[in-house]
């Protein structure tokens, strides 16, 4: 049991790991948290079905699976970083200098917006689809581990390396540390300030259109609220590790992940949901630059 | 010339208002509540048109006590308040029965002011054991309710699947939860219950919860909830290989729930009223429904039982009075589209009309 729990804790939170990102790069470049960041992960699930019901209906599983899903992260993560960067342009941006409640109201009332407009487009109920990879699981170390989850992993794990990669070796990830530091510094010196942020909000939205299609993949249900608790969740990863640190939203998740998988288990199953939340409080009260945040908090 | 108009106007209005009058005592009034509109219409509609097909067929054999009888259709909204107010509003049209209303929360609500006004009311669908328990001798059901529907699952389990261990798990909706309960009550001590919890509803993954059931060896499982949440139930059992069959209530009974699971719903039990498509006493009803409103709902037999059974009642007593047809009803053995149905001292119906279906080869399947 400890194992199955282990896996599928590992499976849950590299989910959480990949919305967490998107909250921890906006945070760090803006500090603004950005609250309608799981509705971009519940775009993405959306994107995910739509993509392969149509794929499904033009018989391309059955040709070759890996493609299928290929096409399907690829449009999901594109639809969703126009998304990310239209909801920067148009509810951040024009708040940037106001006080830092500003675009935190504008940020819970985009999510509001982005709820109803799927609910009226999609209708109240779930959308359902039919199992694609198969679920079947492996025997492993006693414990069971299907594809879907194979995929789930692997694939967040290449992802979070990529990131990685991209934060540390790049000219457009040299600007975004440069302005995570000093944005009015890095603009004297160059940086393209407003390009640099819409990128970040395209990237942290294309990870959760990711784990959208994931989350899609492996339990072939979604519905117009489920970005509401796992944003909420993705929020308490990212701070679990340290809000603006990236390979902290990636401890974070996966922790997380672990937690609610072990405590559901051992403690009872109807609390799933608080585990995260004590979790979120008692980082607050006793280390609340998370497990490996940066040190100062406040740059003033 | 204006005293004349105005006069006119006056004995005009005076006839309209015989007329009201007269109309009243020479037509009966049958209503018929439901959620007509929002999410779920279907439900109400189906009601509505099983009613109206029961009235017109009685119409077409002259009505009963030599009068017309005219269907009036009432929206709840599936919402009590407004089940109230349809309430009030068929006790002032003088309404002498009601066949509704379909949610548990409207249906309890409103009984209250059918049985104090002498209304008599049936409902085709509330399960709500509490809706008969409140002692109301014009409420009836031709339904079944929820601690029969555990029994008959309990049933099911201690004689055909005979487990040495279960597990019981529940959505904490007071559907879920309900039935669960009944579920273990009938359960007693026959079968060994290993595992007793809620669980998060709308959650995605329920591999926790369900690592934690595998662990404890169960035979079998029972849930009590929903479609959506026992389609992801069953598809994540099969992903961490716990393959103890889920039995669960009517609530999953549609087929969202084997489009969701795929293979992983095969071997599912279900518990839910007869198939009425083999039975021939339900043959005449379907071929006749199916004509004029397409084909019935899983409810749309009970209403129109329900409808013949206030208007036979009307005209073996020769009476409107909701006390002298509560008691002829309670009474009275009736010819229904699921074969016999005779009421308990409560008005629940006295045979529980559950079987236990399955899922094969992708379908819902009576277990014979």
């Amino acid at each position: 049991m400890f194992m199955q729990q282990l896996i599928n804790g590992l499976a849950l939170g590299a989910v959480y790991a990949l919305i967490a990102l998107g909250y921890t790069m906006v945070y760090g470049i803006l500090q603004l948290i950005n609250f309608a960041h799981g509705e971009v992960y519940m775009l993405g699930a959306y994107l995910g079905i739509i993509v392969l019901g149509i794929l499904t209906a033009l018989g391309l599983p059955a040709y070759s699976l890996p493609l299928t899903i290929f096409i399907t992260l690829g449009l999901s993560m594109l639809f969703c970083a126009a998304y990310g960067a239209t909801i920067e342009r148009i509810a951040y941006r024009p708040l940037r200098g106001a006080s830092r409640l500003a675009p935190l109201i504008s940020a819970v009332g985009m999510s509001i917006i982005l709820q109803n407009i799927v609910m009226l487009l999609q209708g109240k109920e779930y959308k359902y689809l039919p199992p694609v990879i198969s679920f079947e699981g492996y025997a492993l170390f006693g414990a069971r581990i299907s594809p879907v989850e194979i995929f789930i992993l692997g694939a967040s794990i290449l992802l979070m390396l990529g990131l990685q990669l991209f934060i540390s070796r790049t000219k457009m990830g040299k600007a975004m540390r440069a302005t995570a530091q000093d944005r009015i510094m890095a603009g004297l010196t160059g940086v393209n300030i407003n390009r640099v942020i819409g990128v970040t909000f395209m990237i942290g939205s294309a990870l959760a259109a990711v784990a959208g299609v994931m989350v899609t993949l492996s339990y072939g249900v979604v519905h117009f609220f489920m970005g509401y608790t796992a944003g909420l969740k993705a929020f308490t990863a990212a701070v679990l590790g340290g809000i603006g640190s990236i390979p902290g939203a990636m401890l974070g998740g996966f922790m997380l992940g672990i937690i609610e998988n072990f405590g559901a288990s051992y403690i009872s199953s109807v609390y799933k949901d608080a585990f995260a939340f004590v979790v979120l409080i008692l980082t607050l009260i006793i280390r609340p630059s998370g497990l490996i945040g940066p040190r100062e908090l406040d740059k003033v | 010339m204006r005293k004349i108009v105005r006069s006119m106007m006056i004995l005009s209005l005076l006839a309209a208002l015989a007329g009201c009058a007269k109309d009243d005592s020479e037509v009966i009034k049958i209503g018929a509540v439901g959620p007509m509109t929002g999410d779920q219409s279907k439900m109400g509609t189906d009601l509505k048109n099983s009613v109206e097909l029961a009235v017109a067929e009685w119409n077409e054999r002259g009505g009963v006590l030599g009068k017309k009888i005219v269907m009036i259709a009432g929206d709840d909204q599936a919402d009590p308040k407004q089940a109230v107010s349809m309430a009030n509003k068929f006790i002032n049209q003088k309404v002498v029965g009601v066949v509704g209303h379909w949610n548990s929360s409207c249906s309890i609500p409103a009984s209250k002011y059918y049985n104090d006004e002498n209304v008599v009311m049936i409902t085709p669908a509330t399960t709500n054991p509490k809706l008969t328990l409140q002692g109301f001798s014009r409420v009836f059901r031709v339904c079944g309710t929820d601690d029969q529907q555990g029994r008959i699952a309990a049933e099911f389990v201690v004689n055909k699947l005979k487990p040495a261990r279960i597990a019981v798990i529940h959505d904490k909706t007071a559907y879920g939860q309900g039935l669960a309960e009944y579920f273990k009550k009938a359960l007693g001590e026959k079968v060994k219950i290993v595992f007793y919890n809620g669980i998060v509803l709308r959650d995605a993954d329920y591999k926790a919860v369900l690592t934690a059931i595998k662990e404890t060896k169960p035979d079998a499982y029972f849930f009590g909830g929903v479609y959506p949440e026992a389609g992801r139930l069953v598809r994540q059992a099969n992903e961490i290989g716990l393959a103890a069959p889920m039995i669960t209530g009517d609530g999953v009974f549609d087929p969202t729930f084997i489009d969701i699971a795929g293979k992983a719903a095969e071997g599912a039990f279900v518990t839910f009223g007869r198939d009425p498509s083999g039975l021939p006493t339900a043959q005449s009803f379907i071929s006749k429904y199916t004509a004029r409103y397409g084909s019935p709902g899983p409810y749309s037999l009970n209403a129109y039982d329900a409808a013949n059974i206030i208007l036979s009642a009307i005209e073996k007593t020769g009476t409107t009075d909701g006390a002298k047809l509560a008691a002829y009803i309670s009474k009275t053995t009736f010819k229904g589209g699921f074969g016999d149905i005779a009421f308990d001292k409560n008005g629940d119906v006295k045979k529980a009309p559950y079987v236990v279906w399955a899922v094969r080869d992708g379908k819902f399947q009576q277990v014979p």
